[in-house]
């Protein structure tokens, strides 16, 4: 748990920065925000080693975020308020920057693969991607919500 | 505090990196088959990766297994985030329920579609199964594992696509997002719930992507993309062990004889693994 605690903050602080440099938030006027965030991490966390029903921590977390911001809790518009000072871009650039350094563990391994896998990778991401987006188009044109 | 300092370095590139990322911000290069859209979060991708290469020397194992376990853990803030956009859209959501019921068989379907096939007519064997069946995240590994074997030719499939998706699998999705949704043919609200695909990183990618095609629906598009992606995360794994991988096992005795090719020569080399 301090483990988590003290990336969090470290990831926090990094977002900060990158929401000031990136989208011109102030660090002093995101940081509430930040706060939250890793608040509701922790609480989330917390909540998913008591809750006995087995599901991953992070089923939790969102469960806890959706519910303080959604129209039903009160006091969901502070919360929102808060967090909406981060962008959501601002703080996937840390987390892609984390991936991209641990991208040479694997390398040795993908260099091994064959190109077959590595076609039906590419098959199969934008199989994925695009039977959703035609499915997703042809119902919400169905239900008329577009 | 010893191990603070010892990941001090591990942070503070990461720090670099992101303000180096955000100062270049955003650009679009055009390709001709359409607009490739740049962003951060792709080149912080980058120069991690160019960082982490082992030619370079300059991060051991040991850091490089750090930055993974770092990532993990912030995923968890990513999440949040993404939830807290969806919770003040819920009404907005559940007034698209059913198509984004209805999409997610596109998200599990599209897989097999065109991958099974294809994975046949390149001379895949069993290893299609895995690799084919779904998108081949963590959760994906651990069904394969449990009912064929982490060795077996299923299992080698999947682990292979793993390591493409970690590899490559955000900029790809990226750069297909940014190309198909470029084409105009769909709504950004079906490209959004298409970018729920995958890991959060891919889904992030994506969806940085569209935001920068559509900057005026970004909140939407984060909305809608992040609502897939925990539904697929909520029902997927069901859906995985009780749908798609025996349909796919189906599908591959029923293609295999017309598809597949008939040498016995490609076994150990298609996956490499």
């Amino acid at each position: 748990m301090k483990d988590k605690i003290i990336v969090f903050s470290v990831v926090g602080l990094i977002t900060l920065v990158g929401n000031w440099v990136g989208y011109g938030v102030s660090p002093i006027k995101a940081f509430p925000g930040m706060v939250v965030i890793a608040l509701i991490a922790i609480i989330g966390y917390l909540l998913s080693k008591i809750i006995p029903i087995k599901l991953p921590a992070v089923f939790w977390v969102a469960l806890l975020a959706i519910l303080i911001s959604s129209p039903i809790f009160p006091g969901h518009a502070f919360f929102t308020k808060l967090t909406d000072e981060v962008n959501i871009l601002a703080l996937a650039t840390p987390i892609l920057a984390y991936a991209g350094l641990s991208f040479g563990k694997d390398i040795g391994v993908f260099k091994k693969l064959s190109w077959r896998i590595v076609v039906v990778s590419l098959v199969v991401f934008t199989g994925t991607f695009l039977f959703a987006a035609i499915l997703s188009e042809f119902s919400l044109r169905l239900f008329g919500k577009i | 505090m010893n191990n603070i300092l010892k990941n001090a370095k591990i942070h503070f590139l990461v720090l670099i990196i992101v303000i180096i990322s955000e100062i270049i911000g955003t650009k679009t290069l055009n390709v001709g088959i359409g607009v490739i859209a740049l962003f951060p979060m792709l080149y912080a991708m980058v120069l991690g990766g160019i960082i982490s290469l082992p030619s370079i020397k300059f991060l051991n194992t040991k850091e490089m297994n750090k930055a993974a376990h770092f990532l993990g853990i912030c995923f968890m803030l990513f999440v949040i985030k993404v939830a807290t956009a969806i919770g003040p859209s819920l009404p907005k959501i559940f007034d698209v329920g059913i198509p984004l019921l209805i999409q997610e068989a596109g998200h599990v379907l599209g897989t097999i579609i065109i991958g099974l096939p294809v994975a046949l007519l390149i001379g895949m064997k069993r290893e299609a199964i895995g690799a084919t069946y779904s998108i081949d995240r963590e959760p994906n590994l651990a069904i394969i594992a449990e009912k064929y074997g982490a060795d077996s030719p299923e299992g080698r499939g999947a682990l292979g696509v793993y390591i493409c998706g970690t590899v490559f699998g955000a900029i790809y999705v990226a750069f297909l997002a940014s190309i198909i949704g470029g084409w105009g043919i769909f709504h950004p609200i079906s490209l959004a719930m298409a970018a729920g695909v995958g890991s959060n990183s891919m889904m992030a990618a994506a969806t940085g992507a569209l935001s920068v095609i559509y900057p005026d629906l970004k909140d939407d598009l984060i909305v809608y993309a992040g609502a897939a992606n925990l539904m697929a995360g909520a029902i997927g794994i069901y859906v995985c062990i009780f749908f798609s991988l025996p349909f796919t096992a189906r599908m591959y005795t029923w293609l295999e004889p017309l598809l597949g090719r008939k040498k016995a020569a490609v076994k150990k080399e298609e996956t490499g693994l």
